[in-house]
């Protein structure tokens, strides 16, 4: 028998038995809900970046009034004075977004478990409250949302268990097996190439409900490397359980018993597996509670400002060396208010190295989990997705260093600008909101 | 029927696969039961040294006005509960720090979740876990080829011939493999609560008694539905197919799809949304930092003419600490209404997933679970409601020292002695009582009793003209 002619035969299975057609309806019906979802999502954040944007075209603007008539400050705040750069820069509204990946609609990933907008300030660090993740229903986000990449990760090998449960068991059981093999020569070529079709079938169906989320946050041009890359991972995801399945049902005798071993592996894979290392994780490595990042933020900041004036003068001398030899270095009157504004740039310090050690803890944490990936596929194929849709844990990280750079940013030019003594004029101010927003 | 059933047991035992794949799940059971413990006890000794070191600091304070101290604030640390190593329920999602101060109502933070790369979509190898979606497989895989094969082996005519009634049959059938279900049920609740002894109080016995009574409801459902459809079909493959489809239907897809649904059917506002609603009243209220604010120069004349004097410095009391706790209260009254809408709109979220249960048990059976292990959103609301009323009191406590405690107004240097922080009393959390929230869980229990009754009525009713060949 040809193999052009046992796809046509398995065509013909496949159109008569209603169990796989709903299954396959199921599925993709699933996955437009799924694409559907991230691209909701996608809109959501644009929009919501849109509003904060406007708001904070809106605050320039009110403080660039203050500048046109010529006015220190808001009348209910006499302490204000937006000539001098540390209210000047203190008055720059500016926010860090982790702008969304049209790629998301492919995969939510952890894009829910964090914040994607922060207010940066000279006092602010990547831990702030703020950068809590938007509000959702924790029992929601405890259940996941029903996503293009759940879809594919745990939905596509129940699809194919549904699929292959029968190939060749159903034929034994009513007993054309030896029938067939008298045609086909080759049982295990005739049953690779009746899996080869669903397979196919499969791919299809993914590479169309794939094509519709393009079209829903337009991926098509500036990212088809991502949505090829997303692809080929399907597709090596499908050729993993393809085998598993192909091998059980070449070996196994009657359909219960296929099934029983196909759904067995995907529990142990999709259950039991991930289950046991995220606990094993868990036990070895804790949830921190943040206890250093308390103490340096409360006593350790405090113990800063208790030093000797000497030695906050070293310390800031060696963050800004230009501000060394500036005149304030050198009038102890302008000093003393130059040192008092800058404190923040000390603590900042101190945040960020207590930061860096959570984070190198965070890392070792990921770095278990990526030791346990041979073990642990399903794992692997789902930060897979969360990477290339930019929703992993380490597209946050990037982002929360991004912020960071921010802090440091608007922190030196303000420092500097205050031993300097810049005199701040509209023009001056518009400066510092260009330099302080590009992102 | 019980000898039908002590039959089905000697059967069941005499097949060495099924031995073989009890003690591995039963193995698998005790492990997650012992290990679920083990971390439940070590994040049980973090969270107290954590607390107790933030009481340290707090006991230590000196030098400091109490509405430094205000700001100063403290941090409270979400405790673990001996019942989440049984099912951990929002526990890994919500944040574990929240920080207590003047002026503001912070979130709480830093949750496990945030810490670390995708691993597990379902969660921690929790009890839960095995016996939310493993035991029901299992409990399917042993009912249904139970009918097929005896009409298969001619059996069934037999037992029928001999005076066994279809019924009579088909209901035994169905407790023995239920038996079996609750059999390892009942292990994992005895080893947890061996493992816990030292937690055990009237509170526990209640909750683990009414999570076995859930499991056991939703066991016989599954088996019950399983067995009736072996007796409805001539071939046993349908039947497994069939319960399978409804497994993944259940289980995988549609508390997915319902919670994601009804999420957007009674929407949250987004955090800008709220934020900027929130600052816009609380600007109508007083600012306890702004002197030149209109409504403090209000709240100074009423209280000059409640002391009959002209200005501040002939006050007896601090305006100072006065202002600030009106801006405070001012501040919980916003709070109160921007965070009670959340809550009302989180509780209707609940209860119209509760009425998923109509068409899907599980959904019910995870509700229950999460609830009466106290780790679900209902409870996990309660600590934070209980956190901002100890805020408020805390607060309130320095405020009224600032106030009342002998200094004068504009005398921030003024600092109470280290007697005074250490007598401020520290956060004790309350464990949310289970006859204090057990009504919401009534759909949910009412749904699970309604699928057990009509399976029952399947199974009593449907079954009496079966095929015995």
């Amino acid at each position: 028998m040809r193999s052009i002619d046992l796809f046509f035969y398995e065509w013909k299975h496949f159109s008569r038995s209603p169990f796989k057609i709903v299954a396959l309806l199921l599925f993709t019906l699933a996955g437009i809900y799924g694409l559907n979802s991230g691209s909701k999502l996608y809109e959501n954040q644009k929009s919501e970046i849109t509003s904060i944007n406007l708001k904070v075209s809106e605050k320039q603007e009110e403080t660039i009034s203050y500048y046109t008539k010529g006015e220190k400050g808001p009348k209910d705040r006499s302490w204000v004075d937006l000539t001098t750069p540390f209210w000047a820069t203190w008055y720059v509204p500016t926010y860090k977004f982790k702008t969304p990946s049209p790629l998301i609609v492919y995969g939510i990933g952890q894009a829910e478990q964090y914040g994607f907008y922060k207010q940066i300030t000279i006092w602010s660090s990547p831990s702030d409250s703020d950068m809590v993740e938007e509000i959702a229903n924790p029992e929601r986000l405890q259940i996941g949302t029903l996503d293009f990449s759940f879809v594919i990760i745990f939905l596509l090998p129940l699809l194919l268990l549904i699929l292959l449960h029968n190939l060749k068991s159903a034929e034994t059981e009513q007993g054309y097996l030896m029938l067939i093999n008298v045609q086909a020569r080759n049982i295990t070529s005739w049953l690779f190439i009746r899996t080869i079709f669903y397979v196919l079938l499969i791919s299809i169906v993914c590479l169309l409900l794939m094509i519709y989320g393009a079209s829903l946050t337009n991926i098509l041009g500036k990212h088809t490397d991502g949505f090829f890359q997303l692809y080929s991972i399907l597709l090596l995801y499908l050729l993993l359980w393809t085998i598993i399945y192909f091998i059980v049902i070449n070996k196994g005798k009657t359909s219960a018993e296929n099934t029983l071993k196909m759904i067995g592996i995907w529990l142990v894979l999709a259950f039991v597996i991930p289950g046991t290392i995220h606990l094993w994780v868990s036990i070895k490595s804790p949830t921190n509670l943040m206890l250093d990042l308390i103490d340096a933020q409360r006593d350790e900041f405090d113990k800063i400002s208790l030093q000797p004036d000497s030695v906050i003068d070293r310390q800031l001398y060696i963050l800004f060396p230009e501000i060394e030899l500036s005149e304030t270095a050198n009038d102890s009157l302008k000093k003393a208010n130059s040192k008092m504004q800058s404190g923040s740039a000390l603590a900042n310090e101190l945040i960020k190295k207590t930061i860096h050690s959570i984070e190198l803890e965070n890392q070792q944490k990921n770095d278990l989990i990526r030791n346990t990936y041979w073990l642990n596929p399903i794992a692997f194929f789902q930060n897979k997705f969360n990477s290339i849709s930019e929703t992993s844990y380490q597209d946050y990280h990037q982002y929360r260093q991004e912020i960071q750079q921010s802090i440091d940013r608007r922190i030196k030019i303000m420092v500097v600008d205050i031993w300097k003594d810049v005199k701040v004029d509209k023009k001056q101010y518009l400066e510092y909101s260009k330099t302080l927003n590009s992102q | 029927m019980w000898e039908i059933i002590k039959k089905e047991w000697l059967l069941l035992f005499r097949s060495n696969l099924f031995l073989g794949v009890s003690l591995g799940f039963i193995l698998i059971l005790i492990l997650s039961v012992y290990l679920g413990s083990y971390e439940n006890q070590r994040k049980k000794a973090s969270y107290e040294n954590a607390k107790n070191e933030m009481r340290s600091q707090w006991e230590n304070l000196k030098d400091m006005n109490p509405h430094g101290a205000a700001h100063f604030g403290t941090y409270v640390f979400k405790p673990s509960n001996s019942l989440s190593g049984l099912d951990e329920g929002v526990g890994a999602i919500t944040g574990n720090v929240l920080r207590l101060e003047g002026h503001v109502q912070n979130e709480i933070l830093y949750s496990e979740a945030s810490q670390m790369q995708s691993v597990s979509r379902f969660g921690k190898l929790k009890s839960s876990l095995l016996l939310q979606y493993l035991l029901p497989i299992l409990l399917v895989f042993l009912a249904f080829g139970s009918i097929n094969s005896e009409k298969q082996s001619g059996r069934l005519k037999l037992l029928i011939m001999q005076g066994a009634g279809t019924t009579k049959l088909v209901l035994a059938k169905t407790l023995s493999i239920w038996l079996y279900g609750l059999g390892l049920l009942v292990l994992v609740v005895l080893t947890h609560s061996l493992l816990n002894i030292q937690d055990f109080n009237a509170d526990v016995f209640v909750r683990t008694s009414l999570f076995l009574l859930v499991y056991a409801l939703y066991y016989f459902i599954i088996t019950g539905l399983t067995i009736f459809f072996s007796t409805q079909t001539h071939n046993a493959t349908i039947a497994l197919t069939f319960m399978l489809g409804l497994w993944i239907l259940w289980t995988i897809f549609l508390p997915n799809i319902f919670i994601s649904s009804v999420e957007k059917w009674h929407m949250l506002p987004s955090r800008n949304e709220m934020k900027t609603a929130m600052k816009e009243d609380r600007s109508k209220g007083i600012d306890g930092h702004n002197p030149s604010d209109d409504r403090e120069d209000e709240f100074k004349k009423s209280i000059l003419k409640k002391y009959n004097v002209d200005s501040l410095s002939q006050l007896p009391v601090n305006f100072d600490g006065l202002v600030m706790q009106a801006d405070e209260e001012y501040g919980n009254k916003v709070w109160d209404k921007h965070f009670g809408n959340l809550r009302e709109t989180l509780a209707l979220q609940k209860q119209t997933l509760q009425y998923g249960g109509i068409i899907n048990p599980f959904i019910s059976l995870q509700n229950t679970s999460k609830g009466f292990m106290a780790s679900d959103n209902l409870h996990h609301q309660a600590y934070l409601m209980q956190a901002e009323n100890y805020r408020r009191v805390f607060i309130k406590t320095l405020n009224d020292k600032h106030a009342f405690g002998g200094s004068k107004t504009g005398d921030w240097d003024w600092k109470p002695s280290n007697d005074f922080f250490k007598s401020v009393p520290d956060f004790d959390y309350k464990p949310t009582s289970v006859w204090s929230i057990f009504s919401s869980y009534l759909l949910d229990l009412f749904f699970l009793g309604f699928w057990a009754f009509a399976v029952s009525a399947c199974l009593i009713f449907r079954t009496k003209q079966i095929e015995i060949l």
